[in-house]
């Protein structure tokens, strides 16, 4: 035998005889923690090929989770888009619910709170497409009893009257209209006025006199002198005053927001609504029949003496009914464009 | 054992290959073991004479076969390490395999039976035997032992000296062809 590796592999049972004695003695030695030194050599001998195992599969396992992760990712990213667009809508949906819902609520409990006075509820269901009118229509007609020259309010105040019947709808003509004219009066001095459309956002408060004194703020009521708005509704507030040429030159802000109607009350009668919180503009009073018409304010008539004042507003209320034939003619109503 | 050590090879036909008497070879290994492990009892001055490295450098040298003499070093080595009382299995066993191997092999390309190169090679091989002991202990052990002292050269030369004369001993034991 030991010709044969004599001949053969001297070198290769060298290496055998002290790869033998050097396990030998790793297997006697102990290192740290009583580690014999051949265990702990098997452990770092093995160690990278076992992270390198790991660390290819976990790799490789990452990889192609990665991958089904990304394509179910991008499939329920599709879903989710989806789902997220469909709830959008549906809270759209909820959302114009819930704000026609409070709407509704607030023209209710309005309704409920004057119960003295018959209110029809409509939806504006369009605007006019003549951009030089302020009109709408609504969705209550003749058929809903709907008649000329009732009063269109919300809540919040007045919006304007009814100028044209239809089967089913009727077109209103807003306050800011400028064929518009609406009785009103101030609520802290009673001084009286109209309130004229000019076709822009804001309307005139006209024939109020330079000596009068006129803030911004102050708060306008229908006057009831038009025959058409009971007395003491909200018109809105005194934007702007100045002086101008014979009388100041005044903007009113509307308390009903005009530019988003969608949900307005018909006044089926004049009669006044009754106040049922202290400081609500309306006041409790029957209809007051309709007065003779007055003659035409003069121009150096003041507007110190409230009677002077009433009297004078319901011609100033009515520009364009002063040329009128009629004197029960509303006075604010014009010829429909 | 003693016939594979006895078995009468050659590495090349140009050397002169020396045989012994049978059971020479353990015999005098043997002795030398037991000598090494008496004389320790009486000092450190023993510690200065490594008789089993001394006989597996001249019986590796004579045979003249890798072989015979990377064994012969192994199995000298291991029962060294085991009469020892704190060197673990292996230590001495390495070295001397190493010192077996590359001993035989040069024997067989250099005259080993001058006194002289017999005071030479007995040197070197003393050096090498440590230097692989040293690295063994240092690698495996873990020990910080310097790889040369000037007790180590005295140690080398005091070797070097004894082996001049052991190796005179021990050609008596040769076969004459």
């Amino acid at each position: 035998m030991i010709g044969v590796l004599s001949r053969h592999s001297p070198l290769a049972l060298l290496a055998g005889v002290l790869l033998a004695q050097v396990l030998l003695l790793a297997y006697q030695i102990k290192r740290d923690h009583d580690v014999r030194l051949i265990r702990y050599w098997s452990a770092q001998s093995s160690m990278p090929f076992a992270r390198g195992g790991t660390w290819f599969f976990s790799n490789l396992g990452g990889f192609w989770s990665g991958y089904v992760n990304l394509h179910n990712a991008h499939k329920e990213n599709a879903q989710l888009r989806q789902e997220v667009g469909q709830l959008r809508l549906r809270n759209s949906e909820l959302e114009n619910k819930a704000a026609e819902e409070q709407r509704l609520e607030t023209l209710l409990n309005f309704r409920n709170a004057h119960p003295e006075v018959q209110m029809i509820a409509a939806q504006v269901i369009s605007a006019s497409a003549d951009p030089a009118s302020d009109t709408m229509f609504i969705n209550r007609g003749d058929q809903d009893r709907i008649r000329r020259n009732m009063a269109v309010i919300t809540p919040d105040g007045v919006v304007g009257k009814i100028v044209e019947v239809l089967g089913n709808t009727s077109q209103v003509m807003l306050m800011t209209d400028k064929d518009m004219g609406v009785g009103a009066l101030f609520a802290d001095t009673r001084t009286h006025g109209v309130v004229k459309g000019s076709g822009e956002s804001q309307p005139k408060l006209d024939y109020i006199v330079n000596d009068e004194k006129v803030s911004a703020g102050q708060v306008l009521l229908t006057s009831g002198e038009d025959k058409i708005f009971p007395k003491g509704l909200l018109i809105g507030t005194i934007a702007s005053a100045k002086e101008g040429n014979p009388f100041q030159v005044i903007r009113v802000s509307p308390a009903a927001r005009l530019d988003r109607l969608e949900d307005v009350l018909v006044l089926a009668t004049q009669q006044e609504l009754a106040p049922r919180k202290s400081g609500e503009p309306f006041t409790v009073s029957p209809a007051p029949p309709a007065p003779p018409p007055s003659p035409a304010p003069a121009a150096s008539q003041t507007n110190s003496q409230p009677a002077a004042r009433l009297s004078a507003a319901p011609a100033a209320a009515a520009p364009q009914s002063a040329t009128q034939a009629a004197p029960q003619t509303t006075p604010t109503q014009a010829p429909p464009q | 054992m003693a016939s594979m050590l006895n078995a009468s090879l050659r590495s090349d036909q140009n050397v002169e290959v020396h045989k012994f008497y049978s059971g020479a070879v353990i015999l005098v290994a043997f002795l030398a073991l037991i000598v090494q492990a008496f004389f320790h009892k009486f000092g450190h001055w023993a510690d200065f004479v490594d008789l089993p490295l001394l006989v597996v450098i001249y019986f590796s040298v004579s045979r003249r076969n890798p072989v015979t003499g990377l064994l012969l070093g192994a199995a000298i080595g291991m029962f060294q390490d085991g009469l020892s009382h704190d060197n673990p299995i292996g230590l001495y066993g390495i070295a001397k395999t190493l010192v077996g191997y590359v001993a035989s092999t040069a024997g067989a390309r250099i005259d080993t039976e001058h006194p002289v190169s017999r005071f030479v090679l007995t040197f070197l091989f003393f050096h090498f035997h440590q230097m692989i002991y040293v690295f063994t202990q240092r690698f495996l052990l873990n020990e910080a032992i310097p790889f040369f002292t000037l007790h180590l050269l005295l140690e080398s030369v005091v070797n070097a000296a004894v082996g001049v004369i052991l190796f005179a001993l021990l050609d008596r034991l040769r076969r004459r062809s």
